[in-house]
């Protein structure tokens, strides 16, 4: 439940916001935030990237996850605060200059999105996985990805992306 | 017949790109200036009489902007049907009564989250707690808590009836009488939800006597119906707005109160505003699939021939009518498509009780009639010595068969998907192994068939679709068209059906899509008909450009159309192709000599163009569509019977959809559903007591992970062609094939232990409790053949 005081409605307080640094998708922005704020809100909210999803808010399908300095996190159960002057990658920072990063190809190329709702949090486990272990088993693709609900693609399509963006001999289905 | 080029091919979708790189769209992305967070004031009693409501204090709060109750409204009430049996009854906020947990009764819009949540905490409400009732068959008893009266025209001595529907063709007593062998069981099912990713969002923004509202739906049109109406304004009035959609699965259909109330508090406000449903709001509040208990009755002749079958469907409907007088209807539709039954009869209940309202779920009831009717074909075959590959074979519909409704089911593949499932698994090698001759350890594997299909495009409102292709100077097109793509990928489907009658690129192609201001009106994505229904619209409204530009370059060059061929943005001469125009010159020519026309097609589609526009909800009579899809799935499982613990091995599924536009995109589809189906059968389950959920987070309710992974494979049975100009069938894929799975599983199960299961989901402690009982059998079956008898 959120807390409020009766007597000194919220909006009524004096902003209790801090100024954080975030070097987001290689990009230093300073944000003011309050303290209960968690990384999904400041990026989605604050800096406008929408890319990351929000879904359960608490952390248990893996849509908001985002690169903390490199290391894949929930970005619904991490307040904004803990991450002043840390690195943060999202969805919107895969592609690098308009070209797509062989993972997002690989999944357009298996038919490993539908509706895309959980696809920049795959993206993003994926890729975590992908510069720890370029050539993942499918034990190792399905640890990194456990924390990411899918509920269109049953999971198949996107073990073969995998699969395919670490060149494991797995074709393109789509043209 | 030309060579196709584009569909029939696995094209990445159009949609994948942003998808990709986090700029898709979805309804909580879209920011407007000076928002405004909505949040909705929900019911804490699942059956209660509201005596006052106080909102004074919540109005008095700094930074609460609007807060609204029942009477804010007009009072103009909604229905998930509205029809002249079944007219709307529900409000969009509580009136006087509130009838389960989580119902709406009053909302407020407030400068951010927090001073939201205030304000609804200082909503003073007093309530008087009426009795409750929860489960259908305690409902269905006169004396029982009554949520509504019975439906007026509902005849029986039961309570609580919101609805009916009642069928009969043959003479199932008769039927009975002739027959060799008849059963009797009862299956049951758990409550299930969609488990769409996105969270219910709507922002709503009312400007210059206009509403502008972007929410997560599955068709823009049935939205700005419903809105238009409960809010009193012309349609005119009202846009919905294109949003990308994070999932459905039939969860996002109907009207919801955030939506009515996003939109009324941004008309007083006069400020956008935004409500976003939490997850624990949708477990606890929101629709959830529906619950069948089946009772079903079967004769069969000695070789297994069908002769009658009786079934009696209850429906546990939640406290409003929602969509549980059609999933009666339909459950008698799953019943009647896939064997040849002489004699049956169907009765459908749907009862009122204090849970949430219910909506369709992918599938809405097949899976649990054909998980009754194949458990029960398997127990048939079984008693009679016959295999389960030939009692379906020999029931089967074929081709050009009349259904009782009046539909046919033209080119149906039943057999050939029965025939090629038994192939390519080698059924009939493994059925049976492991119960013949069980293999040392925990583990037995089992393998089952399950048979289904399932009907697309039936008309219901808007019971059409139109599309528009307008031919830009340069030879690609821009397409309107009303159509949602919720992840199914209806806008690569049509892009592919326009790229191919206009022989231009996928690239040429330019989608604008589901808004209602600027694009056709379209039937919505949850009749499983959009690929057929919107498609050939976009087939037709293609076509009409492509006979004007073929007309245009006809004249130009002297020649007459026939004489004519396009081919990549140029038309040239049939016999010398250095005879040509390109796409340019001839949409430049029609400027110059056509007054002006720049080349549009338009088109449009409905199933069934001369009939009436429903079926009817009570008897079944009337059309239904002209669009069967049939299939056979077959699934392999594992059971340790030391923990009872099963898991979906492998599935096949073999199914007739017609002609598939994007092969790739069909498989999407069928690996989604098996991916439900498993959850369905082994995982998934809301809990709830006294109306209250028990696991309204995705921690305690259990969805497939990606270590629940089965294998899927699939044949399709190529049943329909496409030709360029011509309609097309493409069937149906995108909901019936959660449902023969299930069944496949149950049978499979049954296969690896001789634990027969009669409700979902087949929890471990099911089967060790079958496993034990089987035990106990064996060992009295023993004792009492050990022990002398006495004379």
């Amino acid at each position: 439940m959120l807390e409020a005081n009766e007597s000194t409605p919220v909006t009524a307080k004096r902003s209790q916001s801090q100024l954080i640094s975030l070097c987001v998708n290689g990009e230093w922005r300073e944000v003011a935030v309050k303290p209960r704020l968690t990384l999904v809100e400041v990026i989605r909210d604050s800096i406008g990237l929408t890319g990351t999803k929000a879904s359960c808010e608490s952390g248990a399908c893996g849509a908001c996850t985002v690169l903390l300095e490199d290391r894949p996190i929930l970005a619904c159960l991490t307040l904004a605060i803990e991450c002043d002057g840390k690195r943060v990658q999202t969805v919107e920072g895969l592609a690098e200059g308009g070209k797509l990063s062989a993972i997002q190809d690989a999944f357009l190329d298996q038919g490993a999105v539908q509706c895309g709702f959980c696809t920049p949090g795959m993206l993003m486990s994926a890729t975590a996985l992908l510069r720890d272990c370029p050539k993942p088993s499918r034990e190792e693709i399905n640890k990194a990805l456990e924390g990411n609900l899918c509920r269109c693609t049953g999971y198949n399509a996107i073990v073969d992306a995998v699969l395919q963006a670490s060149g494991q001999g797995v074709e393109p289905v789509m043209k | 017949m030309s060579e196709l080029s584009y569909v029939g091919k696995s094209f990445r979708r159009k949609d994948g790109p942003d998808k990709v790189t986090g700029k898709a769209m979805y309804a909580q992305d879209v920011k407007l200036a000076n928002t405004l967070i909505g949040r909705i004031l929900r019911s804490p009693h699942p059956h209660a009489r509201i005596v006052r409501i106080d909102t004074a204090r919540a109005r008095a709060l700094p930074g609460v902007k609007a807060v609204i109750t029942v009477e804010d409204t007009k009072g103009i009430k909604h229905g998930f049907v509205e029809t002249p049996r079944y007219p709307p009854d529900q409000e969009v906020l509580a009136r006087g009564k509130v009838v389960h947990v989580g119902e709406e009764i009053a909302a407020v819009a407030a400068v951010d989250q927090l001073t939201a949540q205030r304000a609804l905490e200082l909503i003073e409400i007093e309530y008087q707690p009426l009795p409750a009732v929860f489960e259908p068959e305690e409902a269905m008893q006169p004396g029982a808590p009554e949520i509504h009266r019975s439906h007026p025209k509902y005849e029986g001595p039961h309570a609580n009836i919101g609805g009916n529907t009642e069928t009969a063709w043959g003479d199932v007593e008769k039927g009975f009488a002739e027959s060799d062998y008849v059963r009797e069981d009862r299956f049951e099912c758990q409550l299930r939800t969609h488990g769409y990713l996105e969270p219910q969002a709507t922002l709503a923004h009312w400007e210059n006597d206009k509403l502008n509202v972007w929410t997560s739906s599955m068709g823009s049109f049935v939205k700005r119906a419903k809105l238009a109406k409960t809010l009193d304004l012309p349609y005119s009035s009202v846009r919905i707005h294109k949003t990308y959609v994070g999932g459905t699965f039939g969860g996002k259909i109907d009207l919801y109160s955030h939506e009515y109330c996003a939109a009324r508090l941004s008309m007083i406000t006069g400020r956008p505003v935004q409500v976003v449903a939490s997850r624990e709001e949708i477990f606890s509040a929101y629709r959830h699939a529906q619950p069948l208990i089946l009772e079903i009755k079967t004769g069969v002749k000695k070789d297994g021939t069908l002769v009658a079958q009786r079934i009696r469907a209850i429906n546990n409907a939640g406290a409003y009518r929602g969509s549980g007088v059609v999933v009666i209807f339909l459950a008698w539709g799953f019943t009647m498509i896939p064997y040849r039954i002489p004699n049956l009869k169907y009765e459908g209940l749907s009862v009122y009780t204090n849970h949430t309202v219910r909506a369709p779920q992918r599938g809405h009831g097949a899976p649990k009639v054909r998980l009754a009717i194949e458990s029960q074909l398997d127990m048939i075959a079984e008693a009679l010595g016959i295999d389960p590959i030939a009692i379906r074979l020999r029931n089967a519909r074929g081709p050009g068969e009349r259904l009782p409704n009046g539909d046919d089911t033209h080119n149906c593949g039943l057999s050939d998907c029965i025939r090629l499932a038994a192939e390519r698994s080698g059924f009939l090698d493994k059925f049976g192994r492991d119960r013949k001759s069980p293999p040392s350890g925990t583990i037995r594997r089992g393998i089952g068939i399950g048979v289904s299909a399932y009907m697309g495009g039936t008309l219901i409102y808007p019971n059409g679709s139109g599309v528009i292709v307008k031919m830009n100077d340069d030879g690609s097109a821009v397409v309107l068209t009303g159509a949602i793509d919720i992840g199914q990928g209806s806008e690569t489907v049509i892009s592919q059906i326009v790229a191919e009658e206009l022989s231009i690129g996928m690239d040429d192609v330019r989608i604008i899509s589901s808004d209602t201001d600027t694009t056709p009106q379209d039937i919505g994505a949850w009749i499983s008909g959009m690929t057929y229904v919107t498609g050939n619209a976009a087939r037709q409204a293609a076509s009409n450009a492509r006979d004007k530009l073929l007309q245009v370059a006809a004249e130009k060059m002297g020649v007459t159309v026939d004489q004519l061929v396009l081919k990549d943005k140029i038309v040239c001469h049939r016999l010398d192709p250095e005879r040509r125009m390109t796409y340019r010159e001839v949409i430049a020519h029609s400027v110059a000599t056509r007054r002006g026309d720049t080349v549009i097609g338009e088109g449009y589609w409905r199933t069934m163009r001369d009939e009436a526009n429903h079926p009817s909800l009570a008897t079944t009579k009337g059309r239904w569509t002209e669009n069967y899809a049939f299939s056979t799935q077959v699934a392999e499982v594992e059971v340790d019977i030391e923990t009872g613990e099963a898991r979906l091995v492998k599935a096949l599924t073999v199914h007739d959809c017609g002609f598939p536009i994007n092969p790739a995109l069909v498989k999407g589809q069928i690996d989604g559903q098996i991916s439900m189906a498993l959850g369905h059968a082994f995982m998934e389950e809301v809990i709830t007591k006294d109306g209250y959920t028990l696991n309204p987070n995705w921690l305690d309710y259990r969805m497939p992970t990606i270590h629940n992974m089965a294998i899927s494979e699939d044949v399709d049975v190529i049943t329909e062609q496409y030709r360029v100009g011509q309609p097309y069938r493409s069937k149906e894929v995108g909901e019936g094939l959660v449902s023969g799975i299930l069944a496949a599983i149950a049978n499979a199960v049954y296969d690896a232990t001789g634990v027969r299961l009669h409700s979902t989901p087949f929890t471990a402690e099911k089967i060790l409790g079958g496993l034990k009982r089987l035990q106990y059998q064996a060992k009295t079956a023993r004792q009492a053949k050990t022990e002398p008898v006495r004379a």
